[in-house]
Formats: C-alpha cells, structure tokens, sequence
C-alpha cells in the first residue's frame, strides 16, 4: 500500500462533507463528491478504497448509487458505509424488501455522525 | 310497592306492558270484590225486606179472611134474627117452628151451633141439642151484649161442658192431645178439651124494637180447615216451589195448632203439635207480633204471628202466616251470583280492554326504545315515528328534536375535528420538515465540536475554551436527541407510522446499532452496558419491524444513559416466554416512585423532584416506544426500586415462524 487509503466521501451538503473530510483525512486521503452522478463518476475513475455514502441526495439518491456501484465489477468490492438516521424512513435497509428498498451497503452509521466512530468504522471496513 | 311483589316472587313480569296489565287486574279485582260484597249484602237486605214486608202483608190477608168469616158468620145471624117467621115463632111460643127454620139456617150456613134464650138469657132453642134447653147464658159476655141489642162476634175459647151442650160431636171435634214438640214450653196439660170457636150474637128484636132474645152461633175452628185453606188460596194461590207448598196458615188454640196446613214428616196436618217457646213468650205472654224466620217441620220459613184476642180482649191464640225461605235465598243467591258473575265477565273484559289499551299506550314507547337503539347505535338520521298526542308522542318528538340537534352538533363537532386533524397534520408535516432541516446543521456541529474537544484539529489553548467546546457539544448533543424524539412522534402521529414486519434478529437489527451509537456517551459517563446472555441473545428472532424495533431500543438504552448513575452499568437482556418474547433495559440510579411508574409512558410526561430539572428531556422517548410496542401487540411497563435500579420490560408476541 503506498501511503494513506483513498476515502470517498458523497454528500449534498458541503459543510457537513467539510466536516466529515477533516474528519477522516487525520487517517484517510479523502476526496468528495456533491451528488450522486459526481459520485459514481469519481468512485470509478478514483477507485477508492471505501465509500461513506448519503442517502438523501438530489438527482440520484444512494440507494441508486449503491446499488449501481455495487452492480458495477469494477466497484464492486469497494465496501460502501452508509449514513443513515436512526428514525429514518430510509434507515429500513436490506429488511426493506417490501418496500423496494433493498440495499447491500457493508455497514450503517447513524447521523449525527460522530466523527471518530466514522473514522474507526471505515478503518474497520478496510481491515476486511 | 312493585320491588316488594317482584321481591316477594309473585312479580314474574318484567316489561312495562305486564306490570300496566297487572295493574288494571289489581284495581278491578280490588273494586269488583268490594262492589260485589257491599252490593250482594245490599241486595241481600233488600230482599230479606222485601220478604218480611210480604208476610206483613200476606198476615193482613189473612186476617182478613178470618174476619170475613167471623163476619158472615154474624151476618147470616143478623139476617136471620130479622126474620118475621123467626120473631113470630119465638114470640107466639112456636119452638117446633123455630127449631125447624133455624137448622135448616145452620146447616145451610155450615155453622157447628145455633143457639136462642128468652130475654132473661134462659136457653129456649138449641137446634143440635133440642132436648138440652132452658139452661142460663146470659153470663156469656157476646149472649149479654146481643140482649143489649148489640151485633157481636168475637173468637172465644167454649169450654168442654158448654161443647157438650151444643152439640155432642163438637167435644170429639174440639179434643185434642199434644204431639210432643221440641221446642215447645212445658205446660202441665197433655190435652186440650176445650174449644176455640168464632161465634157472632145478635138480639131477637120485636116491632117494637123491644128485645125479644138473642140469637148466638158460631163455628168451631178445631179441626176445621176453611180459614187455614182458604187463606193458603187466597194469599199463596196454592203455589208450589220446587215441589214444596210455598206458604201455610195456622190458627193456634192458645199454643196449640187446631187448625193448620203445615204438614208433619208423614204430610199429615200437624194438628197437636204446640209453637216454639220464644214465640210464646212474645205472643202469648207480652201480646206482641212475632215476625223472623222460623224452622217449621222441614223447611226454614219466614213466619209472622198475631195474637187472637177474645171479646174482652185476652189473648187466647194465635194466627200464623208462614212463607218459604228458599225461593228468597235463592232469589239472593241468584243475585249474588250474577253480581260475581258480571264481576267476573268484568274482569274479564277490563283483562281484554287492558290487553288492548296497554298496548296501544306501550307500543309507541316500545317502539321509542327500538328507535333510541338504533340512534345509540350510531344511527343519527333515524327518526321516531309516533303520532300519539300524549306524553308519549311529546318525548319522541322532543327526543327527535334532541336528536336533530345532536346530529348538527356531531355534524359541526366532525367539521371542527376534520378541520384540527388537518392542521395537526399540517403542524406534525412542520415539524417534520423543521426538525429535518435542523438536524443537518446539527450534524455538522456535533462533529466539528467533537473533533475541537478531542483535539484532532489542534489542542485548545485555555481551559476555559475546553469548557465552553465541552458545554456546547452537551447542548449540540440534547438538542439533537430532541429532535430525534420529535421526529419519531411527527411520523408516529401523523398516522403515516406504517409497521413493516418482518423476521429479525433482534439484537444484530435493533439492539447492536443502538449500543454502537451510544459507544461514546457511555464512555463519557464511565457506564457500561452488558448484554445479559448475549450468545442466546444473537440467536433471536422476532416478526417486528427492525427501524421502529430500534427506535424503542434507542429511547430506552438512552433513558438509561440519561438517567443512570455514572459508573453504572446497565444491563439488556430478553427471556422467552410463551407466545412472546420479552425485553429489558436495566440501569442503576435512583429509580421511579411506584406512583409515577405508569405515568412515564405518558405524552411529554416528565418525572417530578429536583435533579430531574438537569435531565430535561423531551416527554415523548417513552411515549413514542409505548405506541410502537404496541402497535407490534406488545405491552411496556416500568418497574423500579426507589434509590436503587429501574427496569423497563416489554413484550413481542411470537409468532409461528413459516419455514
């Protein structure tokens, strides 16, 4: 491994990707994407190690994301953490069938997010 | 007065229809035996009355009869004594003459004696007796009164001698031995030889109206049965009643029956037989009328008797008139009959009208009870129909003007409502949306302050920074659990909770991502949790919905942070019971007064007393797991040792786990 591993961070919301970026890059090079589609486009030509993923996002949501990363062989094995809210409609992953919201993501992590339970879990993905 | 015969049992009858019925029998049975007794009584008086009065009557009849007799009898002397041949011959001495004329007079006339005396009163004609002549009567009272030319008749008592004298058959015809009698007085006699005679004298007058002598005669009335019979005819009329002779006359020779139509047990004329003692006394001793009913032989009569008095006004018999009982009791008893009779046919009918009446007047409320059901049912538009212009018809028409008006007033109160249930949902999509938009800012916060107290973007410099880094991330940290209890009641209250159920494992689902959330604040307060049994624990399944599953778990594993003493631990666990399974959350700390232990689960209940002041949350954590257990067919509750731990139980039913 040279250096650091390659974080992607996908969020509509530049403060909150500011924060979560200071957040990891004490362990992680991170870069970030403000919306779905940037968010495919930099997984695949970036090819990070992990992604930590919104749900909640214009043009493409990160159920679609997921799932197109995840159907993607060159994607595929990247682990996905997803931020999710404990009360949150969306928060019914892959026990969601009946709604249609299946999900393969590799782990879940509430929001608020505390920032270095987000930094323990992603490097608990790449130890995997 | 109806509790008690309902009581008492004789009150079967439950509806109002029964007991009206009732009710009418009550005052009918009660007024018809009343009327029915008075009434008979009454009628009973009356014809007792009525009876009394006839025999009254029926003695003056009779009276009459006897006296027609005596009269005729005085009549036939009058004419006779006026006769020229009987003057002359009395006159010229001719007693051959005499003789002759007055028999053929006396048997002509049916009289048993016929009797002339010079005016000294020396015995100068006797026509039965010819050869018994020149004896004195001018003793006699009626012979000394005709030789002061009065006409006289009486009834007089001739002694035996004197009926010898008369004529010899007239002391066997007058003999008579007493029949013993039950109730007679005891008399010292066993006989009576004497005759009671009805006997007329008039004087023999000459042209000079100067007095020649008197004629007397008479007919004996012992054993002679014209008067007795003849009165029956006239005054009864020989009728009979059930088979029996409805009335009968007696003449009595002092006590004793002479002359009757009353028969003896073997339907012979009870001649002989004497009256009754207290008859006597009145009668014969104090001369007074005797009238009430009387047993006579067979059968009870209604009997009236007259004393007979002699010229000079002694008593020296009696006259009896005596009518049967029976066809007057019967006659009552036929009354009585009739009037239990129409009493019973009243009753009758009144049961029939009050069959009828009851059910006119408890039909329109039997039908109000039906239309109240079906408005308590719920049906408002219903009306009641009843055209009865009486208190009945009044209720139903106020009961429909009531439910009118209670329809608008439900009509107004589901507009008013539609319309809170729609600001409620507009007020709970608010705060909704609000809480949403407040928890990204939040996010960012938590996390910056986080990474400023830990360091990771440089040491703060002064203690005082760190103080203010740390408050603002407890605020930061409270403000956003706020929110989160917010937003699970927006969605919990505005009805749009939907349950996806599904089988879980519980505590990889729910439990796990809970503890992994609050790693941090438990650190920060030294607890611990300690998932009791945890193997068997990882191994549970259960039919819930995992996001709602969680948010209990949160709620409870953060009530636990929240109220736990630092340092605690703070135990999970689950036991299997039948058809379900059950959950808990322990901590230590103070715990709950056993008061308060249901009123926790309540909406923004918070818990009373000091130290709470610190811990202020929001009222809805428990509020919000206790609808969503819930709704999963479970039950939450509380249990507690003040001052030491608290344990929040809930259960999930168990369901058949389909293959």
């Amino acid at each position: 491994m040279e250096g650091l591993a390659k974080v992607l961070v996908i969020d509509d919301e530049p403060d909150l990707v500011e924060m979560l970026k200071m957040a990891l890059e004490r362990q992680f090079e991170v870069s970030v994407a403000y919306d779905g589609l940037e968010g495919v486009a930099k997984a695949r030509a970036e090819k990070p190690d992990a992604i930590v993923l919104d749900i909640m996002m214009p043009e493409k949501d990160g159920f679609t994301v997921c799932r197109e990363l995840k159907g993607d062989p060159q994607t595929a094995s990247t682990p996905i953490l997803i931020l999710t809210v404990v009360a949150d409609y969306f928060g019914r992953t892959k026990y969601a069938k009946q709604s249609g919201m299946e999900i393969e993501a590799d782990d879940f992590i509430s929001k608020p997010v505390d920032p270095n339970e987000l930094v323990r879990r992603v490097a608990a993905l790449l130890k995997k | 007065m109806w509790k008690k015969l309902k009581n008492a049992g004789l009150m079967p009858f439950q509806s109002l229809r029964s007991k009206l019925v009732f009710s009418f029998l009550l005052v009918v049975l009660a007024g018809g035996l009343a009327s029915t007794i008075i009434g008979t009584q009454m009628m009973g008086d009356i014809i007792v009355a009525e009876a009394y009065k006839k025999v009254r009557h029926d003695m003056d009849s009779a009276w009459m009869v006897y006296r027609e007799k005596l009269t005729r009898i005085q009549d036939v002397l009058h004419l006779t004594a006026k006769r020229d041949l009987i003057i002359r011959s009395l006159m010229g001495g001719q007693l051959e003459i005499l003789m002759r004329e007055l028999e053929r007079v006396r048997i002509d006339y049916g009289l048993d004696m016929l009797t002339v005396v010079d005016r000294n009163g020396m015995v100068r004609v006797r026509t039965r007796t010819p050869h018994c002549t020149d004896d004195y009567r001018g003793n006699d009272e009626l012979v000394r009164r005709a030789l002061k030319k009065e006409v006289v008749s009486s009834t007089e008592i001739i002694p035996q001698e004197e009926l010898a004298q008369e004529g010899g058959e007239l002391v066997r015809q007058a003999y008579l031995e007493f029949v013993p009698t039950p109730k007679a007085k005891e008399r010292p006699e066993t006989m009576e030889t004497s005759g009671m005679m009805l006997k007329a004298a008039v004087p023999i007058l000459d042209v000079n109206n100067d007095v020649l002598g008197a004629m007397y005669g008479g007919t004996l009335l012992n054993r002679n049965y014209e008067i007795v019979d003849k009165i029956k005819h006239t005054v009864f009329k020989g009728e009979r009643y059930k088979g029996k002779e409805t009335g009968a006359a007696t003449i009595f020779q002092w006590d004793l029956r002479i002359s009757t139509n009353v028969k003896d047990k073997n339907g012979l004329r009870a001649i002989g037989t004497r009256v009754a003692k207290d008859v006597y006394d009145q009668v014969l001793e104090n001369g007074r009328a005797w009238i009430d009913r009387a047993f006579v032989v067979n059968d009870w009569h209604i009997a009236a008797y007259d004393p007979i008095r002699n010229i000079k006004g002694e008593i020296i018999g009696i006259l009896y008139v005596g009518t049967l009982e029976e066809p007057y009791t019967d006659l009552r008893n036929g009354v009585i009959y009739s009037f239990f009779g129409i009493a019973f046919l009243g009753l009758i009918l009144v049961l029939v009208l009050a069959y009828f009446i009851t059910r006119s007047i408890t039909r329109p409320i039997a039908e109000l009870a039906r239309a109240t059901e079906v408005i308590a049912g719920g049906d408002l538009s219903h009306e009641v129909t009843i055209q009865s212009r009486d208190e009945v018809g009044r209720l139903a028409e106020s009961f429909n003007r009531m439910t009118r008006t209670l329809k608008a007033t439900m009509e107004k109160f589901y507009e008013v409502n539609t319309k809170l249930q729609d600001l409620n949902r507009h007020y709970l999509e608010m705060l909704g949306f609000v809480t949403h938009e407040l928890m990204q800012p939040m996010g960012v916060l938590k996390g910056y302050l986080i990474m400023l107290e830990d360091g990771s973007l440089g040491s703060l410099v002064t203690s005082k920074q760190k103080q203010a880094v740390s408050a603002m991330l407890r605020k930061v940290n409270a403000l956003i659990n706020m929110i989160q209890k917010y937003l699970q009641l927006g969605r919990i209250e505005s009805g749009r909770m939907e349950v996806y159920k599904t089988w879980i494992p519980v505590f990889a689902e729910a439990l796990h991502p809970i503890l992994e959330d609050v790693k941090q604040q438990m650190d920060a307060r030294k607890m611990e949790v300690i998932v009791e049994n945890e193997e068997a624990f990882a191994k549970v399944e259960a039919m819930a919905d995992p996001v709602l599953l969680r948010i209990v778990f949160s709620n409870l594993i953060g009530n636990a942070l929240k109220y736990g003493r630092e340092g605690a631990k703070i135990w999970c666990g689950f036991r299997e019971e039948p058809d379900q399974i059950l959950f808990y959350v322990k901590n230590e700390g103070r715990g709950i007064p056993a008061d308060q232990l249901t009123k926790v689960f309540e909406k923004f209940s918070r818990l009373e007393g000091e130290l709470e002041r610190k811990q202020r949350g929001t009222g809805l954590g428990l509020f919000n797991a206790k609808v969503i257990v819930e709704k999963h067919g479970g039950k939450i509750w509380a249990e507690s040792e003040e001052g030491r731990w608290t344990n929040f139980l809930f259960t999930i039913p168990q369901e058949e786990k389909k293959s």
